[in-house]
Protein backbone atom coordinates (compact mmCIF):
# COMPACT_ATOMS: atom_id res chain seq x y z
CA UNK A 1 0.00 0.00 0.00
CA UNK A 2 1.23 3.23 -0.77
CA UNK A 3 0.86 4.53 2.79
CA UNK A 4 2.91 2.31 4.45
CA UNK A 5 5.29 3.26 1.49
CA UNK A 6 5.18 6.69 2.76
CA UNK A 7 5.17 5.95 6.18
CA UNK A 8 8.60 4.00 5.62
CA UNK A 9 10.23 6.67 3.66
CA UNK A 10 9.21 9.12 7.08
CA UNK A 11 10.56 6.74 9.72
CA UNK A 12 14.03 6.35 7.77
CA UNK A 13 13.78 10.44 7.37
CA UNK A 14 13.15 10.42 11.31
CA UNK A 15 15.74 7.64 11.85
CA UNK A 16 18.73 9.68 9.94
CA UNK A 17 17.74 12.87 11.93
CA UNK A 18 18.24 10.96 15.29
CA UNK A 19 21.70 9.89 13.97
CA UNK A 20 22.57 13.43 12.89
CA UNK A 21 21.56 14.27 16.76
CA UNK A 22 23.98 11.90 18.02
CA UNK A 23 26.65 13.70 15.99
CA UNK A 24 25.89 17.17 17.38
CA UNK A 25 25.79 15.69 20.95
CA UNK A 26 29.24 14.33 20.38
CA UNK A 27 30.45 17.51 19.12
CA UNK A 28 28.69 19.71 21.57
CA UNK A 29 30.40 17.45 24.87
CA UNK A 30 33.81 17.41 23.39
CA UNK A 31 33.66 21.14 22.46
CA UNK A 32 36.40 21.52 25.51
CA UNK A 33 38.59 18.05 24.94
CA UNK A 34 42.13 18.83 24.07
CA UNK A 35 44.87 17.05 22.95
CA UNK A 36 45.85 14.25 25.52
CA UNK A 37 50.06 14.70 25.17
CA UNK A 38 51.26 18.15 25.00
CA UNK A 39 51.20 20.18 21.59
CA UNK A 40 48.87 17.58 19.95
CA UNK A 41 45.79 17.49 18.39
CA UNK A 42 42.07 18.34 20.09
CA UNK A 43 39.30 16.26 19.22
CA UNK A 44 38.25 17.19 15.36
CA UNK A 45 34.41 18.19 14.85
CA UNK A 46 32.98 15.42 13.19
CA UNK A 47 30.03 15.98 9.83
CA UNK A 48 27.40 13.85 8.61
CA UNK A 49 26.25 13.69 5.36
CA UNK A 50 23.03 11.71 3.95
CA UNK A 51 22.13 9.30 0.99
CA UNK A 52 19.26 8.32 -0.91
CA UNK A 53 18.66 5.16 -1.12
CA UNK A 54 16.31 2.42 -2.79
CA UNK A 55 15.88 -0.14 -1.02
CA UNK A 56 16.40 -3.89 -2.70
CA UNK A 57 13.48 -6.02 -1.19
CA UNK A 58 10.54 -3.44 -0.74
CA UNK A 59 11.68 -0.89 -3.57
CA UNK A 60 10.80 2.06 -1.19
CA UNK A 61 12.90 5.12 -1.62
CA UNK A 62 14.41 5.71 1.83
CA UNK A 63 17.36 8.51 3.45
CA UNK A 64 20.44 6.73 4.57
CA UNK A 65 23.34 8.02 6.64
CA UNK A 66 25.57 8.56 3.79
CA UNK A 67 29.50 9.09 6.21
CA UNK A 68 30.24 10.61 9.26
CA UNK A 69 33.26 12.06 8.46
CA UNK A 70 35.51 14.65 9.49
CA UNK A 71 35.43 18.64 9.44
CA UNK A 72 39.23 19.69 8.48
CA UNK A 73 39.11 23.70 9.21
CA UNK A 74 41.76 24.65 11.74
CA UNK A 75 42.02 24.37 15.75
CA UNK A 76 41.98 27.25 17.94
CA UNK A 77 44.88 28.27 19.39
CA UNK A 78 45.20 29.93 22.99
CA UNK A 79 47.97 31.20 25.16
CA UNK A 80 47.72 28.78 28.10
CA UNK A 81 51.32 28.43 29.58
CA UNK A 82 49.99 26.27 32.29
CA UNK A 83 47.56 23.90 30.75
CA UNK A 84 48.71 20.61 30.40
CA UNK A 85 48.10 20.22 26.77
CA UNK A 86 49.89 23.07 25.92
CA UNK A 87 52.99 23.08 23.18
CA UNK A 88 57.08 24.45 24.46
CA UNK A 89 55.58 27.89 23.45
CA UNK A 90 52.52 27.55 25.45
CA UNK A 91 49.56 27.72 23.24
CA UNK A 92 47.18 25.21 23.26
CA UNK A 93 44.99 24.06 20.17
CA UNK A 94 41.10 23.78 20.77
CA UNK A 95 38.59 21.93 18.86
CA UNK A 96 37.26 23.50 15.72
CA UNK A 97 34.04 22.86 17.36
CA UNK A 98 31.23 25.82 17.26
CA UNK A 99 29.06 25.59 19.81
CA UNK A 100 26.61 27.85 17.72
CA UNK A 101 27.19 25.96 14.68
CA UNK A 102 26.23 22.99 16.72
CA UNK A 103 23.16 24.20 18.09
CA UNK A 104 21.70 25.36 15.04
CA UNK A 105 22.22 21.81 13.31
CA UNK A 106 20.52 20.54 16.42
CA UNK A 107 17.27 22.55 15.47
CA UNK A 108 17.74 21.73 12.06
CA UNK A 109 17.71 17.76 12.58
CA UNK A 110 14.64 19.15 15.43
CA UNK A 111 12.80 20.75 12.22
CA UNK A 112 14.18 18.06 10.04
CA UNK A 113 12.54 15.41 12.26
CA UNK A 114 9.09 17.51 12.92
CA UNK A 115 8.37 17.42 9.54
CA UNK A 116 8.90 13.97 8.74
CA UNK A 117 6.46 13.57 11.83
CA UNK A 118 3.78 15.20 10.31
CA UNK A 119 4.07 13.61 7.46
CA UNK A 120 3.50 10.15 9.53
CA UNK A 121 0.34 11.91 11.07
CA UNK A 122 -0.90 12.98 7.49
CA UNK A 123 -0.86 9.65 5.85
CA UNK A 124 -2.11 7.79 8.91
CA UNK A 125 -5.08 10.12 8.81
CA UNK A 126 -5.40 9.76 5.26
CA UNK A 127 -4.79 6.14 5.50
CA UNK A 128 -8.18 6.12 8.48
CA UNK A 129 -10.25 8.49 6.48
CA UNK A 130 -10.57 5.95 3.67
CA UNK A 131 -10.91 3.51 5.99
CA UNK A 132 -13.44 5.09 7.35
CA UNK A 133 -15.51 5.37 4.05
CA UNK A 134 -16.43 1.66 4.71
CA UNK A 135 -18.36 2.19 7.71
CA UNK A 136 -21.00 4.86 6.43
CA UNK B 1 -15.38 -14.00 16.35
CA UNK B 2 -18.56 -15.22 17.30
CA UNK B 3 -20.57 -12.01 15.97
CA UNK B 4 -20.04 -13.60 12.03
CA UNK B 5 -23.18 -14.89 11.12
CA UNK B 6 -21.41 -15.48 7.53
CA UNK B 7 -20.26 -19.50 6.94
CA UNK B 8 -18.70 -18.64 4.04
CA UNK B 9 -16.73 -15.67 6.10
CA UNK B 10 -16.47 -18.12 9.24
CA UNK B 11 -15.21 -21.17 6.90
CA UNK B 12 -12.43 -18.52 6.11
CA UNK B 13 -11.74 -17.46 9.81
CA UNK B 14 -11.77 -20.93 10.91
CA UNK B 15 -9.34 -22.31 7.79
CA UNK B 16 -7.03 -19.48 9.11
CA UNK B 17 -6.71 -20.30 12.88
CA UNK B 18 -6.19 -23.39 11.65
CA UNK B 19 -3.01 -22.89 10.22
CA UNK B 20 -1.80 -23.99 6.72
CA UNK B 21 -3.01 -27.39 8.33
CA UNK B 22 -5.73 -28.04 5.49
CA UNK B 23 -3.89 -26.84 2.66
CA UNK B 24 -5.38 -23.35 3.09
CA UNK B 25 -8.83 -24.60 1.67
CA UNK B 26 -11.81 -23.36 2.51
CA UNK B 27 -14.85 -25.63 2.62
CA UNK B 28 -18.14 -24.21 0.66
CA UNK B 29 -16.08 -21.80 -1.24
CA UNK B 30 -14.63 -22.02 -4.51
CA UNK B 31 -11.01 -21.78 -4.90
CA UNK B 32 -9.56 -18.28 -5.96
CA UNK B 33 -12.80 -16.71 -5.27
CA UNK B 34 -14.08 -14.21 -2.73
CA UNK B 35 -13.49 -16.59 -0.15
CA UNK B 36 -9.71 -17.50 -0.96
CA UNK B 37 -8.95 -13.59 -0.92
CA UNK B 38 -10.89 -13.31 2.27
CA UNK B 39 -8.43 -15.73 3.78
CA UNK B 40 -5.21 -14.37 2.30
CA UNK B 41 -6.20 -10.92 3.63
CA UNK B 42 -7.50 -12.32 7.19
CA UNK B 43 -3.77 -14.23 7.19
CA UNK B 44 -2.00 -11.33 6.13
CA UNK B 45 -3.52 -9.40 8.71
CA UNK B 46 -2.68 -11.59 11.37
CA UNK B 47 0.96 -11.58 10.28
CA UNK B 48 0.92 -8.03 10.34
CA UNK B 49 -0.13 -7.92 14.17
CA UNK B 50 2.06 -10.75 14.86
CA UNK B 51 5.34 -8.68 13.73
CA UNK B 52 4.42 -6.64 15.56
CA UNK B 53 4.04 -8.08 18.99
CA UNK B 54 7.24 -9.18 18.14
CA UNK B 55 9.29 -6.16 17.51
CA UNK B 56 7.59 -4.76 20.53
CA UNK B 57 8.57 -8.12 23.15
CA UNK B 58 12.19 -7.48 21.03
CA UNK B 59 11.87 -3.38 22.74
CA UNK B 60 11.10 -4.73 25.60
CA UNK B 61 14.34 -6.91 25.79
CA UNK B 62 16.15 -3.13 24.52
CA UNK B 63 17.07 -4.69 21.43
CA UNK B 64 14.71 -2.90 18.75
CA UNK B 65 14.74 0.65 18.64
CA UNK B 66 11.60 2.67 19.45
CA UNK B 67 11.12 4.43 16.14
CA UNK B 68 10.96 0.72 14.50
CA UNK B 69 8.18 -0.52 17.25
CA UNK B 70 5.96 3.09 16.75
CA UNK B 71 5.88 2.48 13.04
CA UNK B 72 5.28 -1.48 13.35
CA UNK B 73 2.24 -1.08 16.40
CA UNK B 74 0.88 1.58 13.52
CA UNK B 75 1.12 -0.62 10.73
CA UNK B 76 -0.70 -3.07 13.29
CA UNK B 77 -3.22 -0.82 14.30
CA UNK B 78 -4.41 0.31 10.50
CA UNK B 79 -4.19 -3.30 10.14
CA UNK B 80 -6.90 -4.04 12.32
CA UNK B 81 -8.90 -1.33 11.83
CA UNK B 82 -9.14 -2.46 8.00
CA UNK B 83 -9.85 -5.58 9.05
CA UNK B 84 -12.69 -4.95 11.74
CA UNK B 85 -13.94 -2.06 8.73
CA UNK B 86 -14.45 -4.98 6.63
CA UNK B 87 -15.88 -7.67 8.78
CA UNK B 88 -18.64 -4.62 10.37
CA UNK B 89 -19.37 -4.02 6.10
CA UNK B 90 -19.74 -8.00 5.56
CA UNK B 91 -21.80 -8.57 9.09
CA UNK B 92 -24.05 -5.65 7.39
CA UNK B 93 -24.51 -7.01 4.31
CA UNK B 94 -25.42 -10.64 5.19
CA UNK B 95 -28.26 -8.52 7.77
CA UNK B 96 -29.24 -6.80 4.74
CA UNK B 97 -30.11 -9.65 2.94
CA UNK B 98 -31.66 -11.96 6.11
CA UNK B 99 -34.15 -9.04 6.06
CA UNK B 100 -34.92 -9.30 2.40
CA UNK B 101 -38.65 -9.67 2.02
CA UNK B 102 -39.61 -12.91 0.11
Amino acid sequence: MSFNTAMETAVSGMRAQTKRLRVVAENLANSDTTSATPGGDPYRRKTISFRSIVDRETGIAKVKVDKIGRDDSAFQTVYQPGHPSADAEGYVLRPNVSRTVEIMDMQEAQRSYEANLTLLTGAKNMLQRTIDLLRS
Amino acid sequence: MSAIASPLVSAAYQAVQQGPANGGKVAGGDKGGFAAMLEDAARSAVETMNNSEKTTMKAAAGEADLLEVVSSVNDAESTLRTVIAVRDKVVQSYQEILRMPI
